[in-house]
């Protein structure tokens, strides 16, 4: 690729440029943003949200949409707190933690197919459901993973670090990593795209798609289990409301990095983009001094901004 | 091209824009005289932690130093990120009001790491190393509020108990306090329930309950907007029904001065704020503080 | 004397670089039907959608009664007069003809309020000027196809258009209703009205226009009366060569039943029984609301079905197209949009969709390598024409698209092809080599299914002919013995 093809189809890239605008901009404003340790704060940060979304990329190429995964955190982050408090060890707390997420994903892929409810309705009655088996499990009161050893190693998954990058940050690279191979390079990844293209052809094609989207609404609660298991071990404890409202910045990221909410369009790469948007923001707007009440405002307009570019883009004639 | 321009342009404006509107400006370096303060606070979406704030920020300006204020969302995981950013923005003392007293440990301990002090208030927290933990006693308002109901009834009578949201630490103790006032008086609780310290579901809460309750004496809510709340219900039923509350919110003691409230347990919050600045100028000082504060709580009544 | 409406003179349109018109003069006169004709991709929609205002031209002008204009979008280009009814009819289903017909546009009170009243009486004024007798608070879904091509002639003349183009109105219609749309087009003649018909129908081109304006690679090949053309002229200058034989049907030998589908019922269908012999291309035709396209559909696995499928001898369930795909059944279906290819895919993705697993290796990774090959290869021999295997689906022409579609059917090396409709939407050129292909897969022993309304079609291309109506099947014809009107006798549903 020439210089100019790079830069020509770096200019297409709409979220990229807000992501390295921003950053500038905010490194110039303040010259702490752009210190080492800040990036790789900015990474752990974004790492939970990156995650959840990624699931949700999922959800949303497929033309449907996963709201449950605020709950599935909540849920599965409990689960996962309890069992290491009772000093189970951690790898098989992990594992059962992510079936978990995934037979949670799997029921609202069943609401979705056999039920035949919209995805929207689906995984908002889930929502409500969990946090109430959430609340019942917890009797509303957070659980602490305790202080052994079991606990300080599972405590690792969250804030530890592997040479100098914090463990979640390498959790979230295999995550971008493993959804953009499955999304590019496999049978399932393009049954994904054509079932949220035009399910109709997909089937007439005589493929399954009802076991496509049961794939996909698995991958989604697998993925918001995993971020679950990280807040949980960054915070030592789970929450009853952990994760209440973590769909919105998920799907803002998702949207944000070009995805169309009526499926099919979409890449991994641009929810990375968005995610970090995302972060980058709650992190640049915090050094920045920027009093919490104007962040949203902020927030709320950098997002607009972004997809309103983006879609004009698409729409050119 | 043109639209990349206007892109940069827009963004630069609404950044700018949103830097402008920060609480302060930017030290010019580092090592400016003026020392920085960070707060990280549970929430701004309540008046009991926007008063803590305006104390604190009311105590920050008359010591002349710097208060840096992050909103937690009431999310444990914001808090922590607000923690971390707060340490890579190089503040001086960090006051931490938790959202949680288990799940701020993390971010206590990272503060600590980065050996910067840290100061709870209100909430403590489960883990770290905390100089300092100012708060008012929940468990002792609850009380107040218990014995006060108890000496109005005569020591006879039924309650009702509208809870805050569940898991809540400030639910949990004051509901403690409550119910060990009332144990081993004729008090008895016909109905518990949680309104989440919301004053819409404390209303829908209360008139459920007045369908279902024949009798009620009292009402103790864990906050004042559910007092408040349950208050309009009862109004709107006719019937005649003690409310005790808790905060003292402006809403609340106008209602207690009106005679439709009994009373109301009135934390301090500016004053928890204000200690919260002068126990950290204090630990910048190099001085030696108490590392628990409490901080005093009456009650409101006619 | 004939006096140009619209003209539009040197329209040139670029689309990132490729030019898709050139140097284009198109004129649509007062009172008379202009024919605008070409292949698919000739440039014909591009053209209309300038016109509209959806497109913006990259050179050129347009002149409305000698004046200069500019249609920077739909509104402006509705606001001069100039309606266009799509081949997809814009109405919304769930509202009644009235609302459809004065939608965005409702007479309203002085205070906001709509008047009902006047909104229907208007719309029913305007319905019975077409000889329409329906209700208008009917919901459009309750009406049939060709009354809502009609309800979109009523809607544009009640906003008052002078220059109405129909993009291939008659793709849907009943011959009755084509033959009641070709009064409205007359009466609409004489009262002035200027229409541009765009079909690939020849016949009906020389029943209706007054000129032709032919298109050929986004040129401009020449503007005549239509009483200085036949069918053959026309033909030539759309495809740039004279046309062999239209139907080129070869024998092939006819081996034994491959297919055998007895008592075949549901929803759509009563009691259908046929045979199909390997090598064989069997017609099957029928009248709309005949169930065809329903029966294919249910052989194919979409529609649950009660009934026996035999394939060479051997009772088997079909329960979904993975099944039917599985033992060898494949179909092309007639509603390319909705069901036979996915747009936002390239060319390579929609070929290999329905036999990904051919490509895959362990752990359901795609051999991106193999795929390309086997994508390229299919575009050569089908002579799709596209910028390469990477170009996205939507922006092929109907034909081409139709060439993806079947393209993905034969990757799965089906014994048994059904082909819905193959030849609808597509030009003249496109379809000879549609017609080329079938012989093809008929000389290398595929036994195959065509199902068309086309009835010379049917004849031209079919070894035997089965006709349906009304869901049941009312006879089968050997090629030799089949005509025009033993067909349709039999498709109004009587005995020959």
């Amino acid at each position: 690729m020439t210089m100019n093809k790079f830069i020509n189809k770096l200019l297409k890239n709409k979220p990229l440029i807000v992501l390295i605008i921003t950053s500038v901009v905010v490194s110039v404003l303040n010259p702490r943003f752009s210190t080492w340790g800040n990036i790789l704060t900015i990474l752990r940060q974004t790492s939970i949200n990156a995650v959840i979304a990624t699931g949700m990329t999922f959800a949303i190429l497929i033309g449907g949409i996963d709201l449950s995964v605020g709950s599935v955190l909540g849920f599965c982050g409990a689960i996962a707190a309890t069992m290491i408090a009772s000093g189970t060890n951690v790898f098989i707390v992990v594992i059962t933690a992510l079936l978990l997420g995934t037979a949670i994903g799997f029921l609202n892929g069943t609401l979705v197919t056999a039920g035949r409810l919209q995805p929207f309705i689906a995984t908002l009655g889930t929502v409500t459901l969990l946090r109430g088996i959430i609340m019942v499990f917890t009797q509303g009161r957070p659980v602490s993973t305790g202080n052994t050893d079991a606990s300080a190693f599972f405590g690792k998954i969250g804030g530890g670090f592997i040479g100098p990058i914090p463990v979640p940050v390498y959790i979230m690279l295999l995550v971008f990593i493993a959804a953009y191979y499955i999304l590019n390079h496999t049978r399932i990844g393009r049954y994904v795209y054509a079932s949220g293209s035009n399910e109709e052809a997909t089937i007439y094609s005589g493929i399954n798609t009802n076991k496509v989207k049961l794939f996909v609404y698995s991958v989604s609660g697998m993925m918001a289990a995993l971020a679950g298991i990280l807040v949980t071990a960054r915070l030592g404890s789970a929450q009853p409301n952990a994760g209440v409202g973590y769909e919105l910045d998920a799907i803002a990221a998702v949207v944000l990095g070009g995805t169309s909410m009526a499926g099919g369009i979409g890449t991994i790469a641009g929810t990375a983009i968005g995610a970090l948007i995302i972060g980058v923001l709650n992190n640049a707007l915090n050094l920045m001094q920027v009093s919490s009440y104007y962040q949203d405002v902020a927030k709320g307009i950098v997002i607009l901004i972004a997809v309103l570019l983006d879609r004009k883009q698409k729409l050119l004639r | 091209m043109k639209k990349i321009l206007s892109l940069a342009l827009v963004a630069l404006i609404v950044l700018s824009l949103m830097a402008g509107c920060s609480n302060n400006k930017p030290a010019n370096n580092g090592k400016s005289e003026v020392k920085t303060i960070g707060l990280a606070i549970s929430t701004l979406n309540n008046p009991f932690f926007v008063d803590l704030e305006a104390g604190a920020k009311a105590k920050a300006a008359e010591l002349n130093v710097k208060l840096v204020t992050l909103d937690s969302q009431d999310d444990s995981a914001t808090e922590m990120s607000n923690v971390e950013d707060l340490i890579n923005q190089g503040v001086d003392v960090i006051m931490i009001n938790p959202t949680d007293s288990d799940a701020v440990k993390s971010a206590v301990e990272a503060a600590n790491k980065a050996n910067i002090p840290v100061i709870t208030l209100d909430r403590g927290a489960n883990g770290g190393t905390v100089v300092s933990h100012i708060a008012s006693d929940n468990v002792a308002g609850g009380k107040l509020a218990g014995e006060y109901i108890v000496e109005l009834l005569g020591g006879k009578g039924k309650v009702v108990e509208l809870e805050g949201i569940p898991g809540a630490s400030a639910a949990r103790d004051r509901g403690e306090g409550f119910n060990s006032a009332i144990a081993g008086t004729d008090l008895k609780v016909v109905a518990k329930q949680t309104a989440n310290f919301d004053r819409a579901q404390g209303l829908t809460v209360m008139e459920n309950i007045l369908q279902a309750q024949p009798e009620i004496d009292a009402v103790f809510a864990h906050n004042d907007e559910m007092a408040l709340g349950a208050l309009e219900a009862i109004k709107a039923s006719g019937r005649n029904t003690l409310v005790v509350g808790f905060d003292a919110t402006d809403d609340a003691k106008a209602a207690v001065a009106k005679g439709e409230m009994a009373a109301t347990v009135e934390q301090l919050p500016k004053e928890i704020g204000s200690l919260g600045i002068q126990t950290a100028v204090k630990v910048l000082n190099g001085e030696k503080v108490e590392n628990m504060i409490p901080v005093n709580l009456q009650l409101v009544k006619k | 004397m004939k006096y140009a409406v619209i003209s539009m003179k040197h329209i040139t349109k670029e689309f990132s670089g490729i030019t898709v018109l050139k140097n284009v003069d198109f004129n649509i006169y007062q009172g008379r039907v202009m024919a605008l004709m070409g292949e698919n991709g000739a440039g014909k929609s591009t053209l209309m959608k300038i016109l509209t205002g959806v497109y913006l031209k990259t050179e050129g002008e347009i002149h409305l009664n000698n004046e200069p204009v500019s249609f920077v979008d739909v509104r402006s280009s509705q606001h001069a007069g100039i309606a266009l009814i799509h081949q997809e009819l814009n109405l919304v289903k769930d509202l009644s003809i009235g609302e459809n017909m004065f939608l965005g546009r409702e007479p309203v009170s002085g205070n906001g309020r709509i008047l009902w009243s006047k909104l229907f009486n208007d719309s029913k004024y305007w319905l019975e000027k077409l000889g329409l007798n329906e209700n208008p608070r009917e919901l459009v879904k309750n009406i049939s196809v060709g009354k809502q091509q009609l309800v979109e002639i009523a809607k544009a003349l009640s906003a008052d258009a002078k220059v109405i183009i129909m993009d291939e109105p008659t793709g849907a219609l009943t011959p009755s209703e084509t033959e009641k749309l070709f009064q409205v087009v007359n009466n609409l003649k004489t009262e002035g009205k200027s229409i541009v018909y765009i079909s690939h129908r020849l016949h009906e081109i020389f029943e209706v226009c007054d000129d032709v304006t032919v298109l050929r690679d986004g040129e401009l090949v020449s503007e005549k009366p239509i009483e200085e053309l036949n069918e053959d002229m026309i033909i030539e200058m759309m495809v740039g060569r004279k046309l062999s034989e239209q139907y080129p049907r070869i024998e092939t030998e006819i081996g034994d039943d491959i297919l055998k589908v007895e008592n075949l019922s549901n929803q759509f269908v009563k009691n259908a029984s046929f045979t199909l012999k390997k090598g064989e291309t069997l017609g099957v035709t029928g009248l709309m609301g005949s169930s065809r396209t329903e029966l294919m559909r249910s052989i194919y696995g979409i529609y649950p079905h009660h009934g026996e499928i035999y394939i060479k001898g051997e009772k088997v369930r079909i329960k979904s197209p993975k099944d039917a795909l599985n033992l060898g059944i494949a179909y092309v279906t007639e509603d390319r949009k909705t069901n036979g290819i996915i747009g936002e895919m390239d060319v390579r993705e929609n070929i290999t969709l329905s036999s990904l697993k051919k490509f895959t290796g362990l752990m359901g990774v795609v051999h991106k390598g193999r795929e390309e090959k086997t994508a390229h290869k299919y575009i050569q021999k089908m002579s799709v024409k596209a910028s390469g295997t990477k170009q996205l689906v939507r922006y092929l022409s109907g034909g081409n698209q139709q060439k993806v579609s079947i393209a993905k059917n034969l990757i799965s090396e089906p014994e048994i092809l059904i082909l819905d409709e193959p030849t609808r939407g597509v030009d003249v050129g496109a379809r000879k080599e549609i017609y080329d292909l079938i012989n093809t897969f008929k000389a290398e022993g595929m036994s195959i299914i065509v199902i068309s309304s086309d009835i010379p079609e049917i004849l031209g291309i079919c070894d035997r002919i089965m006709v349906m109506h009304e869901g049941g099947i009312s006879g089968f014809l050997e090629q030799k013995d089949a005509s025009q009107e033993v067909i349709m006798t039999l498709a109004v549903g009587k005995d020959v």
